[in-house]
């Protein structure tokens, strides 16, 4: 009797939590694709990039370091940074709303910005 | 002790599952657009309405705007209807039209009081110059050139309001001087608007819904308790972000008058459509400029008004028509709002 209530406890957590990870699979699939990359030094604004334009950025840092920005098919990545520890270069590539990827030692926050959800433009 | 924490973490889920579940299960709007009404894209999202059938109703409400825009257009002639290109070939004559044309017209006259001028929908005399040019400017860029200064002038004696002659119990309307024409681009789009979207509030039974026609865009109702987010355009569209600001419309209608919407270009400079009356060209106080307010005709006429002239002059002018808010985007890409603005901005 105890032992078959909790084989029933097990089926029930594990089928929550199950439902709870496909919803939150579909739901980051169908997070909405950010637009552009918006890059802030020391919580400055220090410019905006297209996703939709491939190309390659130094973004200079505080004292005197940088960070190497590639923007290639929709996807911003720090290729290269002076930072020791290297976090930003190994973080993968971003493309979605909110994303960001972060170089502390250099200050550099590079946030994926996207077109807010609208219902009609003027 | 492991089974409370188990516990929580499962509410957890189901919490989270369930918020996710309930942004899957948001009707999906119904959308509907047509390319042949006002020279522009018009757009119908529906989100809610009474009873069904929503294509029936969104092309009884094409017909109804085919119906205005025919009405409404000075540039073509349909068989069997007097539109406002009759009353202009047909200038020094009366011409019987459709009420909803002596409509329209006394509305245009009530701008021109209201907005100092600023608003004329007998400007067509001179604003066919700078049509023509922008016209062929279009179809051959190496030919364009600017309508003669001189043509302009002798144009503009031809603009007064007085020439319209509206007679309601004949149902005629004439303009007194052969050279005068009608130019309701400033009004028209927005007032077919203001008309479509109040038949399609009583008479198809949309409540939650948006129309728009060509930028002038009319909220019927509201979403869900919510206002309807509407993007404010950068005027630079190649700019990372697609809209300066994002403001709340709810049972009203929004705006913008902005000179990146038509123009043309000699020798590298851009000359836009909206013409200031008093210079007799393409009126540079700002970049654009959107307004909000619940009459879409009205917010039509006023985002034209406040374009042509500079922002300290229409942020005055505004205060006498409280139930109007703007924002101007000025050539340096900076804001600036008027008082009642701001409680519209969402983000």
């Amino acid at each position: 009797m105890k032992a078959s209530r909790k084989n029933g406890d097990v089926w029930l957590i594990a089928g929550v939590v199950a439902v709870a990870l496909l919803l939150f699979a579909v739901l980051w699939l169908l997070a909405e694709r950010g637009t552009a990359v918006a890059v802030t030094v020391d919580g400055k604004p220090y410019a905006t990039y297209p996703l939709s334009q491939n190309t390659e950025v130094k973004i200079a840092g505080v004292d005197g370091g940088s960070c190497t920005l590639v923007i290639a098919d929709g996807q911003a990545t720090v290729v290269a940074a002076t930072c020791p520890d290297g976090i930003c270069v190994r973080h993968r590539a971003v493309s979605r709303g909110g994303e960001t990827i972060v170089c502390l030692p250099n200050r550099v926050v590079v946030t994926v910005v996207g077109a807010p959800a609208v219902d009609g433009e003027v | 002790m492991h089974r409370r924490l188990l516990c929580g973490v499962l509410t957890l889920c189901l919490v989270f599952g369930a918020v996710g579940c309930a942004s899957f299960t948001a009707a999906t709007p119904q959308k509907a657009s047509w390319l042949d009404v006002f020279d522009t894209v018009t757009g119908l999202t529906v989100y809610r309405m009474d009873g069904t059938d929503f294509y029936e109703k969104a092309e009884q409400l094409h017909h109804r705007l085919i119906d205005y825009h025919r009405l409404f257009d000075i540039y073509h002639t349909y068989e069997g209807v007097n539109n406002l290109k009759t009353v202009n070939d047909n200038a020094g004559k009366a011409v019987a039209v459709d009420p909803l044309i002596l409509d329209l017209l006394e509305y245009g006259l009530s701008m021109y009081e209201r907005t100092d001028g600023r608003v004329n929908i007998l400007f067509g005399a001179v604003l066919t110059r700078w049509h023509a040019c922008r016209t062929a400017a279009l179809a051959d860029p190496s030919a364009a050139r600017l309508p003669q200064e001189a043509a302009l002038q002798e144009a503009n004696r031809h603009t007064a309001p007085s020439l319209l002659e509206i007679d309601r119990g004949a149902g005629t309307v004439r303009l007194t001087d052969p050279q005068a024409s009608l130019d309701v681009g400033a009004i028209a789009k927005g007032y077919a608007a203001e008309l479509a979207a109040a038949y399609a509030a009583e008479e198809l039974g949309f409540t939650s819904a948006l129309l728009d026609v060509g930028g002038n865009l009319r909220a019927i109702g509201d979403k869900g308790g919510q206002p309807f987010s509407v993007g404010v355009k950068n005027p630079d569209a190649d700019a990372a972000r697609p809209y300066l600001l994002t403001v709340g419309v709810a049972n009203g209608a929004a705006v913008t008058s902005g000179d990146y919407q038509r123009y043309f270009e000699v020798d590298g400079r851009r000359y836009a459509h909206i013409i200031d009356p008093d210079t007799l060209y393409p009126a540079t106080y700002v970049r654009a400029v959107t307004v909000l307010c619940p009459h879409s005709g009205l917010a039509d006429a006023l985002s034209t008004a406040l374009f042509v002239m500079p922002v300290e002059e229409g942020m005055a002018f505004l205060q006498t028509v409280p139930e109007a808010a703007a924002v101007w985007v000025l050539a340096d890409g900076s804001l600036r709002y008027s008082p009642n603005f701001e409680s519209y901005i969402l983000a």
